[in-house]
């Protein structure tokens, strides 16, 4: 049970409490040793009252040793606290930035399923959590019950009864913690389930806030918002009262040793088998030996509900990567064999064949919802197919390790992501260290440098908050040059062309030939008309390939593709009239 | 005015502001606190007294009293018992009091943010205000539950300690005091280098830095993979996270001398007690008053220690809730959209823009001195490069952001002069990007109405081309999309959208490439249905195919923000300005083919 703890909070790596526990552990006993002098003293004085002549030599040995004791505890305290909070800080860095590479690591399916939020509150929030459970909670917890255990030593030794009347609670409010573990357990889902649908909520709240504004329900969705708060809010009261009497009652259990001990004494004392001297040490080393434990106590839960925190992360972290080693083959055709993937329950692909041959230009085309972005995130492997194989040059890319695969791949998405970064910062994602004029050449073949150069910083404008606004057209365009700097063998476009005006869809259309020349091209297309000379064309309808071939045979096949070019010629003269 | 009254109060008092709960509960609580605190100095007492009666027995040789000692003990038991329930009750009345502050803060903030122009939210700042309402928020919970219950009646408890060892013998109470003082000497000097170092407004910075940064990590993470990315060389995120270990760090560091000196000092208080304790005894070993005197020192005077320790919380998260709540004020301060006092009424529909200016950064100028008019039962369409502002236009409708020059009508009426809702009930508006609800398809297509009637919805879907589909999803119109549900494609999405905006039918109709993204079987099926719903209403379309637009009313040619030209297809082509450019440049991209 403490394994699991220990191997929670430290996300599975124990071995970093030990420097923070053993000097947390010699500054407790330190800074518990004058008080044994102090007790000293006492019985000292108490002796003396009764037979006259003070040992002055033994005080002030004693207080010289309890000057000597606080030294070291200042000298103690000062290297535990640099060690436990560097090695904390440091811990919960590296601890990010593990979780971080690990999570790109990971197939996308297990990053959609879960919120942003909740990934951002694993990432934050469950890393401060375990980062304060090592750097304060467990070397007060370790410290305290060490020292318990030796002073309880020592008490019995002095004398067993008191000692054991003085430390009678302390196995009752030990269990009472240990049985709280399951409630807490169940309490600290509970809350992070709270916690995460506030969080959802908030997210959702502010995202979407364009169409809750046109829609004008901000206050049904508030009322949503303020209907996860408030649970939240309410789960918080509910847990800190029950761990709340809970920790009480421990606490109160401990404490009972002192006014037990007083009674103990006082019926020993008049049985004559406790002297006097004996009793007013009890008594005043009574009075803080309980001190480090309470502490122990109260921050028992808290411990718990960072281990909650840290179990979070080990399970994120214990997510298996994509596997895969090999390097990527020098061909780069593809081929797909009976694919079969789905999002949750639903099948997307319901067995796909095909083969992409390198050098050529194949187009995805049908209805949309029938499969073909999920079919360009396969071939990238954001996915893998849940049977049948993928393979790029004749080896299944299961095998070949997912950065080498994709350093053969450029990608232009549907819904372009730019980072908050300079204009040459988003670009020169593109490419390692690339060059001030690699990154403007991209620029010119993507036809954005105009508009770049019209922005206030040029290709040092910030994009994003602070920074300047961008049309759908001018992001788009913004990742073509991404794509362009990357200059990959492999090149899938996700309707790179959608959201361009035709003056520009012109000039990136001709970007895209130039990038596509030689390379293996996988275009998802609605303008049937921009792909009628590829060198293939792949029918999607519900997750199946229907038809296949080039334009004039499909035509001629009088099947969903003719019928699509005919209704697109169609709507290309729409007449929306009053 | 709002920032004057705002100027005035600071931490806690704001706090209680914000959040409009009162204080009562707090008080009752921090009561309790102090009452619970008091009956914890009993066992002290107790001891005290037996010790002082075994003393005395010590001296003469007496039996103790063993009644008088059991007394002791049970009066012990009680206080320490009674100390604890108190406290218990005082802790959850804070804690329901902290947490009803937080979360009515937390919704006050929200609800403030709605009405915001919708410039403020954009993808970094969502990821700031998200760390300001979650984690700053639980920060100043803490604070109210702990420290500031906590301070009073650990203060309250000092006080009374010292008062009683200063009517004992002053000597020795200011022995015990020294050290005390000494601590927090130590203690402030850290504080105000802190202070001066700008070190909470930075941990706050960092914070919500990492937090901006790693949100966009996780959103941006299809392109993080395909351009090879790792969190190294995703500069912003790593370095947020170095940077933000270092400065805890650097603080640590910067702080701990004053730290530990203080504990030093605080845990040395029976030391200094006992140096002077043994000279004043062993000048005169013989008197049993000073010595009883003294053993009360013995055990009061370290038990100072404790609740010294907590003190120093107190003062090291005072900082932190002002700054916490100095942040939720930011938000707060920013200027709401204004509302007008009176409701303007409606005679008709028509948009008109009146030498319209605006800026999105207050510098440079996306649109200037646009003018046009948009008939009822008309169909006005925008063209123009993308970039060109025409998007920004659509927007200004609504009122996502004001105009910063000119002015809007709706049948001649500003629309500032509206309220915000009957503005909105005008308006239905189908978005480049959609966005859909974590809620069931149902819900989506009629947000936030309870009283629309099934079929409507249903009509709404099939005139937006996406019954079919919804029916093939795993519970028809009661599927939940979103987190834990079914993901659609972007097409789906859109047509979604439009469903909305075909139930709401709003008289004015905002079209921003409502098609973009339709597949080809549909598009022809989904521009008919949008036709007949634009029957009798103001239509503002923007599109870049100019072909679906090429009969519209009206075509504007939006470039460089603003309009450069406007009449109809035919008219526009016998300009043969840019329009008439366009429209070239279209056909031969429509001839174009992504070939080899």
């Amino acid at each position: 049970m403490f394994r699991a703890l220990f191997h929670d909070i430290t996300c599975n790596e124990p071995k970093k409490l030990i420097r923070p526990a053993v000097w947390n552990t010699l500054a407790s006993i330190a800074n518990l040793m004058p008080f044994g002098c102090l007790a000293y003293i006492v019985k000292q004085i108490y002796t003396h009252i009764q037979d006259g002549t003070p040992d002055r030599g033994g005080l002030w040995l004693a207080f010289g040793l309890m000057v000597l004791f606080t030294a070291a505890t200042y000298f103690l305290e000062n290297i535990a606290c640099k060690v436990t909070y560097h090695d904390g800080f440091f811990a919960s860095a590296e601890g990010r930035i593990r979780l971080a590479e690990h999570i790109r690591k990971l197939p996308l399916g297990i990053l959609t399923g879960k919120s942003s939020g909740e990934i951002g509150n694993t990432m934050m929030n469950d890393f401060s959590r375990t980062e304060t459970a090592m750097t304060h909670i467990l070397p007060q917890i370790i410290s305290g019950f060490l020292v318990a255990v030796i002073a309880s030593a020592v008490m019995l030794i002095a004398d067993w009864r008191m000692g054991l009347a003085c430390f009678a609670g302390f196995p009752l409010s030990v269990i009472i913690m240990l049985g709280m573990k399951r409630m807490e357990t169940r309490m600290a889902q509970r809350l992070n389930a709270s916690a995460t649908a506030q969080s959802a909520g908030l997210i959702e709240y502010l995202t979407g806030m364009k169409t809750i504004k046109a829609y004008h329900m901000q206050g049904e969705n508030f009322g949503k918002l303020r209907q996860v708060c408030t649970a939240h809010r309410d789960n918080c009261i509910r847990s800190e009262g029950c761990i709340g009497s809970m920790n009480l009652l421990a606490a109160m259990l401990l404490r009972c040793g002192l006014p037990l001990m007083m009674a103990v004494g006082v019926h020993l004392l008049t049985g004559g088998s406790l002297q006097i001297t004996t009793f007013a040490m009890f008594l005043l080393l009574g009075t803080r030996i309980f001190d480090p434990l309470a502490v122990a106590i109260m921050n028992w839960s808290e411990l718990n509900m960072c281990a909650a925190a840290g179990q979070r992360i080990t399970k994120l972290l214990d997510a298996p990567v994509m596997e895969g080693g090999e390097d990527a083959p020098e061909q780069h055709d593809f081929t797909v064999e009976n694919v079969h993937f789905g999002y949750g329950d639903t099948e997307v692909l319901k067995g796909v064949s095909a083969a992409f041959p390198s050098g050529t230009m194949t187009a995805l085309v049908g209805p949309s919802g029938s499969g073909k972005s999920t079919m360009l995130k396969l071939l990238a492997r954001f996915y893998d197919p849940a049977s049948g194989t993928v393979r790029m040059g004749g080896r299944n890319v299961r095998d070949i390790e997912p950065e080498k695969l994709m350093q053969n791949i450029s990608f232009v998405f549907q819904d372009v992501y730019l980072f908050q970064d300079t204009v040459a910062g988003n670009i020169g994602y593109g490419k390692e260290n690339a060059t001030r004029a690699e990154i403007e050449q991209a620029a010119k073949a993507a036809n954005c440098y105009d508009f770049i150069m019209e922005m206030p910083d040029g290709f040092d404008s910030m994009i994003g908050e602070g920074g300047c606004t961008l049309s759908g057209g001018e992001k788009q365009r913004i990742s073509i040059a991404r794509a362009m700097l990357k200059n990959a063998p492999v090149l899938l476009l996700d309707e790179a062309t959608a959201s361009l005006d035709p003056e520009n869809e012109a000039q990136i259309q001709q970007a895209i030939n130039r990038l596509a020349e030689g390379k293996t091209v996988i275009v998802i297309a609605h303008k049937l008309k921009t792909v009628a000379e590829a060198d293939q064309i792949l029918v999607f309808d519900h997750g199946r390939i229907t038809e296949s071939g080039k334009h004039d045979g499909l035509l001629a096949q009088n099947g969903l593709y003719a019928r699509l070019w005919n209704i697109q010629n169609q709507s290309g003269t729409w007449k929306i009239h009053s | 005015m709002r920032k004057q009254t705002s100027k005035k109060k600071q931490g806690i008092p704001r706090l209680l502001e914000i959040s409009g709960k009162q204080p009562k509960l707090l008080l009752g609580s921090i009561l309790l606190s102090v009452l619970g605190t008091l009956c914890q100095l009993v066992p002290y007492i107790s001891v005290y007294q037996i010790m002082s009666e075994l003393l005395h027995c010590a001296a003469d040789g007496g039996v103790p009293n063993e009644a008088l000692l059991l007394r002791q003990a049970a009066a012990g038991l009680a206080g320490m018992i009674g100390g604890y329930l108190l406290s218990y009750a005082g802790g959850m009345l804070t804690h329901t009091f902290a947490y009803r502050v937080v979360c009515g803060v937390r919704l006050k903030t929200a609800e403030h943010i709605g009405r915001l122009p919708l410039g403020y939210l954009n993808g970094s700042s969502i990821g700031r205000i998200k760390q300001i309402l979650e984690g700053d928020a639980e920060q100043i919970e803490a604070f109210l539950a702990h420290q500031l219950p906590d301070f009073v009646s650990t203060a309250v408890m000092l006080v009374t300690m010292f008062i009683i060892m200063f009517r004992y013998h002053a000597l020795l109470a200011a022995v015990c005091l020294f050290p005390i003082i000494a601590g927090f000497v130590c203690q402030f000097a850290v504080l105000i280098k802190v202070m001066k170092s700008g070190g909470v407004q930075k941990n706050f910075d960092a914070l919500e830095r990492i937090s901006a940064s790693s949100l966009q990590y996780v959103n941006g993470m299809p392109s993080i993979k395909i351009f090879g990315q790792t969190v190294r060389s995703f500069r912003s995120f790593y370095d947020d996270i170095i940077r933000y270990r270092d400065f805890t760090g650097g603080m640590t560091e910067m702080i701990r001398p004053g730290f530990v000196g203080f504990r030093m000092f605080v845990l040395s208080v029976a030391a200094f007690l006992v140096s002077a304790g043994l000279l004043l005894y062993l000048k005169d070993p013989g008197s049993i008053s000073f010595v009883i005197t003294f053993i009360f020192f013995l055990i009061l005077g370290p038990a100072v220690t404790a609740p010294t320790l907590k003190l120093r919380n107190f003062s090291e998260n005072m900082n932190v809730i002002t700054e916490g709540v100095n942040r939720l004020d930011a938000v707060l301060n920013e200027e709401a959209i204004p509302e007008p006092l009176r409701r303007a009424a409606v005679c008709n529909h028509d948009i008109t823009f009146e030498h319209v200016a605006f800026s999105y950064d207050g510098k440079q100028e996306t649109l200037h001195d646009v003018s046009f008019t948009a008939e009822q039962g008309r169909v006005t369409a925008l063209v123009g490069p993308s970039g060109a502002g025409k998007s920004t236009i659509a927007e200004l409708i609504p009122r996502f952001y004001d105009v910063t020059g000119g002015a809007i009508r709706i049948g001649g009426t500003d629309i500032r002069d509206f309220s915000v809702d009957d503005l909105m009930e005008q308006l239905a508006f189908v978005f480049q990007e959609s966005f859909l609800f974590a809620d069931t398809v149902y819900q989506n297509i009629a947000p936030g109405k309870s009283d629309v009637a099934r079929e409507d919805v249903i009509a709404a879907a099939k005139a937006a081309q996406c019954h079919d589909f919804i029916m093939q999803l795993p519970q028809g119109y009661d599927t939940k999309l979103g987190e834990g549900g079914v993901y659609l494609s972007g097409g789906e999405k859109q047509r979604i959208s439009i469903a909305r905006a075909i139930l709401k039918n709003a008289p004015i109709l905002i079209l921003d490439e409502a098609s973009a993204y339709a597949d080809a079987e549909n598009e022809y099926a989904l521009q008919q249905a949008l036709a007949a719903l634009a029957k009798d209403k103001t239509v503002i379309m923007i599109a870049h195919r100019l072909t679906t637009i090429q009969n519209a009313d009206q075509i504007l040619v939006i470039e460089n923000g603003t309009v450069s030209e406007c009449g109809t297809h035919e008219q526009l082509l016998g300009m043969n300005g840019k329009y008439a450019e366009m429209w070239q440049a279209m056909s031969a991209s429509s001839d174009w083919r992504l070939a080899k």
